[in-house]
């Protein structure tokens, strides 16, 4: 071997025909894979074993410590550190506390959920070895991608290449690894 | 999804790529350009003179401020509002319309979020509001509106920027792949972090972007609300009612809905994206407006049953609002955001383009009266001669208040040019359900 390889890529015009291919790679004891598609395809990413049910596990656990903090420091510095009488209403007037609690909840969820999405992505990441296949560019447009990627126990490099041939693809090609 | 699936967007990419747009955008970014200066000017005058330069003085102390932050504020909530019900509702609408109606949001609470900082005064000190360990250890007073609404404009720029930014990526890879100049594939390259579009990002991608347009939806809903409890807590009669946050969330809701009709109208006439924006898209803004409308009707209708079932200073305050010096604002407001869009309930009008700009203005200018009516209307009856005096806007609120429109006009026009108007990953992702249904 000359080159490290990132994975060996082929290159389908339609959803339907990616989805067949993922599903023969999936047949043929390949586990390594990704596709690539222009738009969400989300009987793919199932295919594929996405679990995406952390996201609203974000949301929640951020959106009650963002409540919590928000009301106990509202309690905190109008009833304890420098309790304010305003008209002999109650030190502790939870009601007037409830709708800043709520909002901040809010920012914190819809904050943590938007920003945890990028951490798991891991993006930003501008260099990325799947850019360097010819074509790829169209992947944001109307063709679609399956990779089958290096680190796949099955991997063979001229047996995926045959492989993925069979699948009628418009391409096949091999991803070379960044470095 | 075939061959032509590069021809199903490429009009809508085409758009930011073009190094030529014509004069008319020139031309209308340097008009909205000057009122932007005008509004910069503005801003330091009355950082420099004072509160002063106002026309608001006792009991007036609420005029152009108050008045054109909580149009403003309307807009954006409203516009807010309508982009989460569509993707709540996973509705057609949402890949035509979504994207602009959040960047008016975003534009509006811009420019909404400038009023209440200078109406403080002292702007510059406008940090005061948040809980920090200050050098006198005084912390805000949190049973306050005014501090809920820190909370509530702060959230609402930060939430909705990020969630649109989020919903941009994918869009702003397929810009990046698109562009043919270095420079332009590289500003987009760097904006697109990256995007792939592997599939298990965009699981990701549509779980949390869902999740979070859903969230903005009791956010608008509480935020409408304490733009109404700065009214109720105060002990101006006309405004301490149970039905004022009711009164300011429908009329939001139809002032955002007219806008998003104005400016869909505007962009598929200026940009030809007939094809984005459908007839079928445009009639059911229509309708929608129209019925946000006949809503916003009920309203005024409760209005005056509540004011007949209250009695003494409310009543009084109520009816001197609709009867009184000030009267023309009422009534004003009733014709433009009630009477005027029941032409919608003609097929042709509502296709039309005139019509939809006609409309979508008259909304958003009955509601800024409305907005008007109720800030100063209900002040009117005062015991002490001393204080027998009216208010009307000076020179530099005006200017203040056109200021902010140009601010406005200039970011759509900037959003426009440099980024797509209708999402091109959501277009294609229907057009690939239509195809395989």
């Amino acid at each position: 071997m000359t080159q490290p390889i990132y994975g060996i890529m082929a290159e389908f015009k339609t959803p339907e025909a990616l989805m067949e291919a993922v599903r023969a790679a999936k047949r043929a004891g390949y586990t390594r894979l990704d596709a690539f598609s222009p738009f969400p395809l989300s009987d793919l990413a199932t295919e594929l074993g996405v679990r995406t049910s952390v996201i609203p596990w974000i949301a929640a656990v951020a959106g009650l410590v963002g409540a919590v903090i928000q009301y106990g420091s509202q309690y905190w510095m109008n009833a304890v550190d420098y309790p304010l009488n305003v008209g002999g209403r109650p030190l502790h007037s939870w009601p007037a506390f409830i709708p800043a609690s709520m909002i901040v909840a809010i920012l914190w969820a819809g904050a943590a959920t938007l920003i945890g999405l990028l951490v798991i992505l891991r993006l930003p990441r501008l260099n990325h070895p799947v850019f360097a296949v010819p074509g790829f560019e169209r992947a944001s447009e109307d063709r679609f991608f399956v990779c089958i990627l290096q680190d796949d126990p099955k991997f063979d490099s001229e047996a995926i290449r045959d492989f993925l041939g069979t699948l009628s693809p418009l391409a096949v090609r091999e991803v070379p690894a960044c470095e | 999804m075939s061959g032509d699936a590069k021809a199903v967007t490429s009009q809508v990419a085409d758009v930011p790529l073009s190094p030529h747009f014509g004069w008319a955008w020139w031309l209308s970014l340097l008009t909205a350009g000057g009122l932007v200066g005008l509004l910069g000017y503005t801003l330091i005058s009355v950082s420099i003179i004072g509160v002063g330069v106002w026309g608001v003085n006792i009991p007036y102390v609420w005029g152009f401020d108050l008045i054109n932050y909580a149009w403003w504020i309307g807009i954006a909530n409203g516009a807010s509002l309508f982009a989460a019900i569509l993707v709540l509702r996973r509705h057609d609408l949402r890949t035509a319309v979504n994207r602009f109606a959040e960047g008016i949001a975003l534009f509006a609470v811009i420019c909404a979020g400038i009023f209440p900082i200078f109406h403080l005064g002292r702007p510059w000190l406008f940090y005061w509001t948040f809980p920090y360990p200050a050098t006198f250890q005084v912390w805000p007073q949190f049973r306050s509106t005014l501090t809920w609404d820190f909370w509530a404009i702060s959230t609402h720029v930060i939430v909705t920027s990020l969630l649109w930014y989020v919903g941009l990526i994918p869009d702003l890879a397929t810009l990046r792949d698109r562009a043919r100049r270095p420079m332009v594939q590289g500003i987009y390259g760097v904006f697109a972090l990256g995007w792939r579009g592997s599939v298990r990002h965009w699981a990701y991608h549509q779980r949390a972007y869902r999740l979070v347009a859903i969230l903005v939806m009791p956010l608008i809903l509480i935020m409408q609300s304490t733009v109404a409890f700065e009214f109720a807590v105060t002990l101006v009669p006309d405004w301490h009612e149970t039905r004022q946050p009711l009164h300011f969330v429908v009329t939001g809701l139809a002032q955002g809905l007219s806008i998003v009709l104005l400016v869909a109208v505007l962009l598929r006439w200026g940009l030809r994206l007939g094809r984005y924006i459908d007839e079928g898209d445009i009639d059911l803004l229509g309708k929608l407006v129209l019925a946000s409308a006949l809503v916003a009707g009920y309203l005024y209708i409760d209005e005056i049953a509540a004011a007949l079932l209250s009695g003494g200073l409310t009543q009084e305050a109520t009816f001197t609002r609709m009867t009184g010096e000030y009267a023309g604002l009422y009534w004003t407001a009733i014709v433009y955001s009630v009477v005027i869009p029941q032409l919608f309930w003609l097929r042709s009008a509502r296709l039309s383009t005139l019509g939809g700009v006609f409309v979508g203005a008259s909304i958003g200018i009955g509601i800024w009266f409305d907005r008007f009516s109720i800030i100063v209307g209900g002040l009117q009856t005062e015991y002490l001669p001393s204080i027998e005096r009216n208010y009307s806007p000076t020179l530099p609120e005006t200017g203040l208040f056109l200021g902010t429109i140009g601010l406005f006009a200039a970011l759509l026009l900037l959003f426009v040019r440099i980024l797509p108007v209708v999402s091109m990953f959501e277009t294609r992702h229907d057009e690939h359900e239509e195809k395989s249904s």
